[in-house]
């Protein structure tokens, strides 16, 4: 533990020796000009996208397999198949999601494959939380419902649903983090290096900050002191959403006040 | 004094899974009237209470066979439509089970979902339905609170105005005042009373006390049968059936 | 007759449920939905693969040449760097994670746990890139130095790097494990008189064994994946390491370095989603297997 802990600070204590290489004008500099502006921005458009497709479709999930599943082999399989996809490694993310997204269905290297293919990755935590979130909203909720005479629908997505919304927020809260520096799935995707401007479409490419890292390293060779500045501001991003996620989490399991 | 007949059973069979938990029940039950169901735990009372507005049919692993007329309707009958069902036979759950929402809006619950109101017209009923569950003046100046911030009388009686907003004809009650002190259930029956001259109202409850205080009949219920029932004066001071009798006077339960 | 007549309300009880069955068929599609992916996945990984795994079989993994010009790919040198840095990794961070989570959930007093729990997930938040920023920053130095190599970029290197990333999941899944535990056999032996540290070895471990060999599995799902990290410090180079301290290339860091460059439909192109279609074939199981084994355990 004391390990984790000291690689934690190490980590925090090294980035923060890069403080000075960071300058407030380059946040808002267009990258043509050598700032961050483009990546920034753009790293924000594809988690908030990616964040708008697996949000929905990951709460629906939950909603059933905590509120409808029959319990079966199917609901096993199903259960199964959520894992897995956890599982799976992003570069493989990021192959099939340029096969599929960029080539199969012609979005070339767009914002829009990119969303699509993070969507993936925060698919199984938005589902996982959510699940968790709803399981211990009081059954009481919607059983006060059903005896107004609300449909089953109408009963979860009104009570449960409401009462379970902080940990469904919270989860994908998480589900951005995890994904705000993914690289290996842009990769092929979604990012090039530089473009003129923010994209105008979802069918333009974007630059993202883990992009641009990983490609001036290992692409063009260039020393890490070089990326410094961006590197500083990814880890911002993704610490504060974690932090939030984290605060919310333990925030809200005081305040219910069913749960006490 | 005479009732008419508002609920009538007839040959009601329940099972979950294997167990068969209500055995062949005829039932008729007067309206404008309070009736208690009473019973050792585990006999089939809630169940019972559940089958009235078709609860049961939310556990997966039920089954039910025999009729239930409620009025003139069979609601077991092809095409029922279980949520105006539910609707019309309003329910008050053993704890108080308030939304996680506002005062008002827990009353506006119901008349929202089946947009019998809104606006104005809402506020009116959710008034109507504060004074009739004799709550509004404890609330009327913090209907925007949460109801959690209500004491577990206050919730159960706003439990019971949430039933009343939809406007039923029958209040089903399923030990309401088992998780709430004395005072509080004083107050619950003394609502009970009054609510018994406007609508049809059946009460589950283990409290033989209970049951001789705000019945106006009573239905003993042991192994999901009817072991005895009539008027709750009669049951408690002139029991027909040795299981009553044990029953009445504590040997069992 | 009465029977019929309990058929047809069922029938119509259905129907009258229809109202509210639309949302149950959206609702069932979402949660299909990760079923389906996979699904897509392993076909379209799989397509793309085909043309390299008729050429060349098995010798598509176990081959010892990946050669543009003579148009033949091999990609042992890969597997072996993969499970090279991988292995070193979990030697690593199995011990840390493993004793880590026990501490958190057994010695750890009560209103410590939540803040490290939120450390070690914050650990787990930061993006590989950054990891692979930091090692090449801190931990690719070091190790020339150490060493005295010409450059700091070996096995060694990713496999210390990657059992960074690997200890928060390790730490997480058997830390659940453990503090699952039920307290009465803990009280019971302590009760007996045993130390705190016989009652864990005695008792927690033993019931906790399959949670943590879990843990163990997935960590090695997530190390053997890890690409972006490890191809930025582990020197990549496709050759069979003969220690450590070589630079080494593995199997994601490679598809994720060639497949820029590789001409869309080439043999190459396809080759290098033949190797992604083992590494996900590999992450599949070990998967399903840690699943089994959680199970498993929570059943006895």
């Amino acid at each position: 533990m004391v390990i984790c802990l000291l690689a934690f600070f190490w980590i925090v204590a090294t980035l923060f020796t890069g403080f000075g290489t960071l300058n407030v004008d380059l946040l808002t500099t267009s990258a043509l000009k050598g700032g961050y502006f483009e990546m920034i921005v753009g790293t924000v458009y594809l988690f908030l996208g990616a964040a708008a497709i697996a949000g929905p479709i990951g709460v629906f999930a939950a909603i059933y397999l905590v509120e409808y599943a029959p319990g079966g082999k199917l609901t096993r399989i199903i259960d199964q198949a959520i894992n897995n996809l956890a599982g799976v490694p992003s570069i493989i993310i990021g192959l099939f999601g340029y096969t599929l997204f960029s080539r199969q269905l012609g979005f070339g290297i767009s914002l829009l494959s990119g969303w699509l293919t993070l969507a993936l990755m925060i698919l199984p935590i938005v589902i996982r939380g959510s699940e968790e979130a709803i399981r211990i909203v009081p059954t009481s909720f919607k059983q006060a419902a059903l005896g107004l005479g609300a449909t089953k629908w109408k009963a979860i997505s009104l009570t449960t649903l409401i009462a379970a919304m902080p940990g469904i927020v919270t989860s994908v809260i998480l589900g951005i983090a995890r994904v705000a520096g993914e690289t290996a799935a842009i990769l092929f995707t979604s990012s090039v290096i530089i473009t003129r401007g923010l994209p105008t479409s979802p069918f333009e490419p974007v630059m993202a900050l883990s992009f641009n890292i990983y490609v001036k390293i290992v692409a063009r060779g260039e020393s890490p002191e070089n990326v410094f500045g961006i590197a500083l501001i990814l880890f911002f991003i993704v610490v504060a959403f974690s932090l939030v996620a984290i605060i919310l989490r333990i925030y809200y399991r005081r305040k219910q006040p069913w749960l006490s | 004094m005479s009732y008419e007949d508002k609920i009538d059973i007839r040959q009601l069979n329940i099972w979950f899974g294997e167990k068969h938990v209500i055995r062949g029940v005829d039932l008729k039950i007067k309206a404008n009237a309070v009736t208690a169901i009473m019973g050792p735990s585990g006999c089939g009372k809630s169940t019972l209470l559940r089958a009235f507005n078709r609860m049961n049919d939310v556990i997966k692993t039920s089954k039910t066979t025999g009729d239930v007329f409620i009025g003139e309707k069979n609601v077991y009958e092809n095409g029922t439509n279980v949520y105006d069902l539910r609707r019309q036979v309003g329910m008050v759950f053993q704890k108080p089970n308030p939304l996680p929402k506002s005062i008002y809006e827990n009353v506006a619950f119901g008349p929202k979902i089946h947009k019998m109101a809104k606006g104005k017209a809402l506020d009116k009923v959710v008034e109507k339905s504060l004074r009739s569950a004799a709550l509004w003046d404890e609330v009327k100046d913090r209907l925007n609170d949460s109801a959690f911030d209500l004491s577990g009388g206050q919730q159960q009686r706003l439990c019971i105005a949430r039933a009343l907003a939809v406007d039923p004809e029958v209040i089903l009650m399923d030990e309401p005042c088992s998780a709430l002190d004395p005072a509080a259930t004083a107050k619950i029956e003394q609502l009970i009373r009054i609510l018994s001259s406007d609508y049809t109202v059946v009460i589950v409850t283990h409290n033989m006390q209970q049951a001789s205080r705000v019945s106006d009949y009573t239905v003993f219920l042991y192994l999901g049968k009817i072991i005895e029932q009539g008027k709750t004066k009669g049951i408690f001071e002139n029991p027909q059936h040795e299981l009553t009798e044990q029953y009445i006077t504590g040997e069992f339960g | 007759m009465k029977m019929s007549n309990k058929t047809l309300n069922k029938i119509s009880s259905f129907f009258v449920s229809l109202k509210s069955q639309p949302m149950t068929v959206v609702l069932f599609l979402c949660a299909s939905f990760s079923i389906v992916i996979l699904f897509l996945m392993l076909f379209f990984v799989a397509r793309e693969g085909a043309y390299a795994f008729t050429k060349f079989g098995p010798d598509l993994l176990f081959g010892m040449q990946w050669d543009l010009e003579s148009n033949v790919f091999g990609g042992f040198p890969l597997l072996f760097g993969s499970l090279l840095v991988t292995f070193g990794a979990l030697v690593i961070a199995i011990p840390i994670g493993v004793s880590t989570a026990i501490f958190v959930s057994e010695v750890l007093p009560f209103h410590l746990r939540d803040p490290i729990k939120s450390i070690i997930e914050l650990l787990a938040s930061i993006p590989s890139v950054l990891y692979g920023f930091i090692g090449l920053l801190i931990v690719v130095p070091l190790m020339a130095d150490i060493f005295g190599l010409p450059s700091g970029q070996t096995a060694l290197t990713a496999s210390l790097v990657l059992s960074l990333m690997t200890i928060p999941t390790i730490v997480s899944v058997s830390g659940e494990i453990i503090s699952a535990v039920p307290k009465d056999y803990k009280e019971a032996a302590l009760g007996l008189g045993a130390t705190k540290w016989e009652t864990i070895k005695s008792v927690v471990l033993p019931i906790a064994k399959s949670g943590i060999l879990a843990s163990i599995m997935l960590g090695f799902g997530r190390a053997i994946g890890e690409t972006i990290a490890v191809s930025m410090i582990s020197g990549n180079q496709a050759h069979v390491a003969s220690s450590f301290l070589d630079a080494v290339y593995t199997i994601p860091a490679f598809i994720a370095t060639h497949m820029g460059e590789a001409a869309v439909g080439s043999l190459e192109y396809s080759a290098l989603f033949g190797l992604g279609l083992i590494l996900l074939i590999i992450t599949f199981i070990v998967n399903t297997l840690a699943d089994v084994v959680v199970k498993r355990g929570v059943q006895r």
